[in-house]
């Protein structure tokens, strides 16, 4: 007989998300993924101008704003047929750096290491022992007892106060934590420490973008002046900033997030057989270095992988009707021309038709349609995006930085390449292509110093920036490697106006329903399969689920086969 | 609290494009164009989170404006003074988890600000749409008056401890 789990994550950041997994015999036998809350960013952009609709996308999340904005720019430079200065790029690309070390530092420490660390435990280690460890894994300098005991008391003090706060709802004594108390006290350290720093490196953003949140694009290039001596513009000052705030972020991935990472993977290689899923992997690639349009120059190169087959890349071409395209099927939505067809998006549509429970309800009725999400697919393929996508797809080109971080971490935690495939893979995948990104980030940097030093200081190419130069119509894409994973936003443009805007974001790749054929996306298939010890306590599914990085923090709510309420824990923040 | 920015932080949260739910992101727009004296700080933080953490710790005094789904009447404006996270309300935004863990660090950390938080009671966070309803737009020049008010309190109060 099988129990029906909900996992009702409230995903404040980027609309609701819910699963419901059936558990048999301490395993979940399927699952399904929801997004209950709608949004209509399409709607909001029809009749706009083009070159205002990143302002608007920068505004769907707080979290990875600029990815949005950045997707923007490029599907109406493309569409206008606009090539932006090799500075601008170089510009976004530092952002974008700085975009994955913040978002994956903060992802590992702040919204995925308490499905691994008992925070509990962690009073209980001995501060001499985890300096000593501490000092073992890693040159990072503040490691001394005295460091971890002032943590312990922080804590102490904190809890007695009556107040828990950030760790208020976790499964705290599980016996899936597996972690000596030493560990677990250098997670909890780290914690803070990772929260203190990523106030940091978001300056960079702030320096370029003008502003963050929500930092500010330009279709054509970006919208600061740069200059050695220019006083209100990017400077010789703040450029040596940038300079500093990069290798601080690369200093702390490479000593903490990384030590950190290995250290708490090596307790757990079990989770390398667990939460594998579909197989299947995309990436669009991203990080152009010698211009966008030149996809064979990106550092994180693009390509498909089917069937866990890394010895063959596919090409993957947004452009192509029969390519990407979106199903409704399990989805509540309408299409004019039949709820069978799937859609490329620069035919897209989003005609709601909601024809699930009245909320608040207690189960979704999944033998029909249950989620807000579209059904995206690859040529009929259910496809994994995000950074184990990304590093598969960079292993299997065989690009030698790739190749050089992937098997270093295999060899140290003697794994075989097969282990990636699997929700400890989703999450050590995310670690290394921080470390990557974290060089890279430099590199760029040095670039634009050149650039700069040569003469060059040009930074937008405003010659098309004038509707009147425009086509009566035009099409475009544009694509970025979002942290979560492949996004791309494909743009109508008739008389100067947005006629129709669609986005096919990696959540909704991840978090979609099944298609027509049954094919499972990646939420849902990565969960069958996966044990569960107790399902009042069903950590293992957030371990997977957070693997995702689904950007948001979880609630969890249990029911029982009547769809009671047996108990209600919430993990992060609620 | 030592060596904190002595100007009053306004810092209006939430999503501009879910309608009312941006609420806090409009009134920072709007203080923004009224060109305020410079003894205040104005920021749209939009759904910033963690990122909005160094405002925190600058200042002293952080006055906080966001929407709430607290069932009361459309357009309650409170004023709620919270010292832990679990005194911010339930349901708050989109975006009060990152705030909500930032707020206990802050604590642990011993880095509290004077926190001063508006929030002003919306019905839905489905709406959709850059526009206020009608009832929060009439609510808009309260909720302005509002938060001058009590910003100036907070200056003079604290000029008064300079002299």
């Amino acid at each position: 007989m099988s129990k029906r789990i909900v996992v009702d994550p409230i995903t404040r950041i980027e609309g609701h998300l819910r699963i419901e997994a059936d558990i048999e015999n301490g395993k979940i036998k399927d699952a399904y993924s929801s997004g209950t809350m709608v949004r209509l960013l399409e709607e909001i952009l029809q009749g706009r101008d083009p070159r205002d609709a990143w302002a608007f996308v920068g505004r769907v999340c707080g979290v990875c704003t600029s990815t949005h904005s950045l997707a923007s720019v490029r599907c109406v430079e493309d569409a206008l047929g606009i090539t932006v200065p090799p500075n601008a790029e170089l510009v976004r690309n530092i952002m974008f750096c700085a975009l994955y070390m913040h978002d994956h530092v903060v992802h590992f420490y702040h919204l995925h290491a308490m499905d691994w660390v008992d925070v509990v435990d962690a009073l209980k280690a001995d501060p001499k022992k985890t300096s000593e460890l501490a000092q073992s894994i890693s040159h990072w300098p503040k490691s001394s007892p005295g460091y971890f005991s002032d943590v312990q008391t922080r804590i102490k003090k904190f809890v007695a106060s009556g107040q828990l706060g950030i760790f208020a709802n976790g499964y705290w004594g599980h016996p899936a934590y597996k972690l000596p108390s030493e560990v677990n006290l250098i997670g909890l350290a780290h914690y803070l420490e990772a929260l203190e720093w990523q106030k940091e490196i978001v300056k960079v953003h702030a320096i370029f973008g003008g502003k963050n949140p929500h930092p500010n694009y330009l279709v054509g290039g970006m919208a600061c002046s740069i200059g050695i001596d220019d006083v209100s513009g990017i400077n010789a000052e703040r450029l040596a900033l940038v300079e500093q705030l990069m290798k601080q972020g690369k200093e702390f991935i490479e000593q903490v997030y990384i030590p950190d990472l290995m250290a708490i993977a090596s307790f757990y290689k079990d989770w390398g057989a667990i939460g594998g899923g579909i197989g299947n992997y995309m990436s669009y690639g991203d990080l152009p270095i010698n211009g966008y349009k030149d996809a064979s120059s990106y550092k994180f190169p693009a390509g498909a992988i089917l069937n866990k087959d890394i010895s063959k890349l596919h090409e993957v071409d947004l452009r192509k009707d029969d390519e990407v395209q979106e199903f409704i099927t399990n989805s509540w939505y309408e299409y004019k021309g039949g709820n069978a067809q799937g859609l490329h998006p620069w035919k897209g549509e989003t005609s709601i038709k909601y024809t699930g429970p009245k909320p608040p309800f207690a189960n979704l009725n999944t033998k029909e349609k249950y989620s807000y999400l579209k059904t995206p697919r690859w040529k009929g393929n259910a496809m994994e995006v995000g950074p184990l996508a990304r590093v598969l797809v960079g292993y299997a080109s065989g690009k030698p930085e790739y190749k050089e971080v992937v098997d270093k971490a295999l060899k140290d935690l003697n794994i075989p390449v097969t282990a990636l495939f699997s929700t400890l893979g989703r999450t050590a995948a995310r670690g290394l292509e921080s470390v990557l990104v974290a060089q890279w980030g430099l590199e760029f940097y040095d670039k634009l110093i050149a650039n700069i030093k040569n003469g060059d200081t040009r930074m937008a190419d405003t010659t098309k920036f004038d509707p009147e130069t425009w086509p009566k119509h035009a099409v475009g894409v544009g694509h970025a490697e979002a942290p979560r994973g492949a996004l791309a936003h494909w743009i109508n443009i008739d008389d100067k106006k947005i006629a129709n805007y669609q986005l096919v974001v990696p959540t909704t790749w991840n978090a979609s329903p099944r298609d027509g054929k049954g094919q499972l996306s990646a939420y849902e298939s990565s969960l069958v399969g996966t044990p569960v010890a107790n399902e009042q306590q069903p950590l293992e599914i957030l371990r997977t689920i957070h693997s995702f990085d689904p950007c948001m923090a979880c609630s969890v709510h249990l029911y029982d086969e009547d769809g009671n309420t047996i108990s209600r824990v919430s993990v992060l923040g609620d | 609290m030592k060596q904190r920015n002595p100007k009053i932080l306004i810092l209006g949260i939430g999503n501009y494009l879910m309608g009312d739910e941006g609420v806090g992101v409009h009134a920072a727009n709007r203080l923004q164009e009224m060109d305020l004296p410079i003894a205040f700080e104005v920021v749209d933080g939009g759904t910033g989170g963690f990122h909005l953490l160094e405002y925190f710790e600058k200042h002293e005094h952080v006055i906080l404006i966001d929407a709430t789904l607290d069932k009361n009447e459309l357009g309650t404006i409170r004023l709620i003074k919270p010292r832990f996270a679990t005194d911010f309300p339930r349901a708050m935004s989109t975006h009060d988890i990152g705030l909500r863990d930032m707020v206990s660090a802050l604590q642990i950390m011993d880095k509290m600000p004077n926190i001063h938080l508006f929030v002003v009671s919306i019905e839905s966070i489905q709406q959709q749409g850059i526009k206020l309803t009608a009832p929060i737009e009439a609510t808009m020049p309260i909720l302005l008056n509002k938060i001058m008010e009590l910003a100036n309190q907070l200056q003079q109060a604290q000029s008064a401890v300079l002299i």
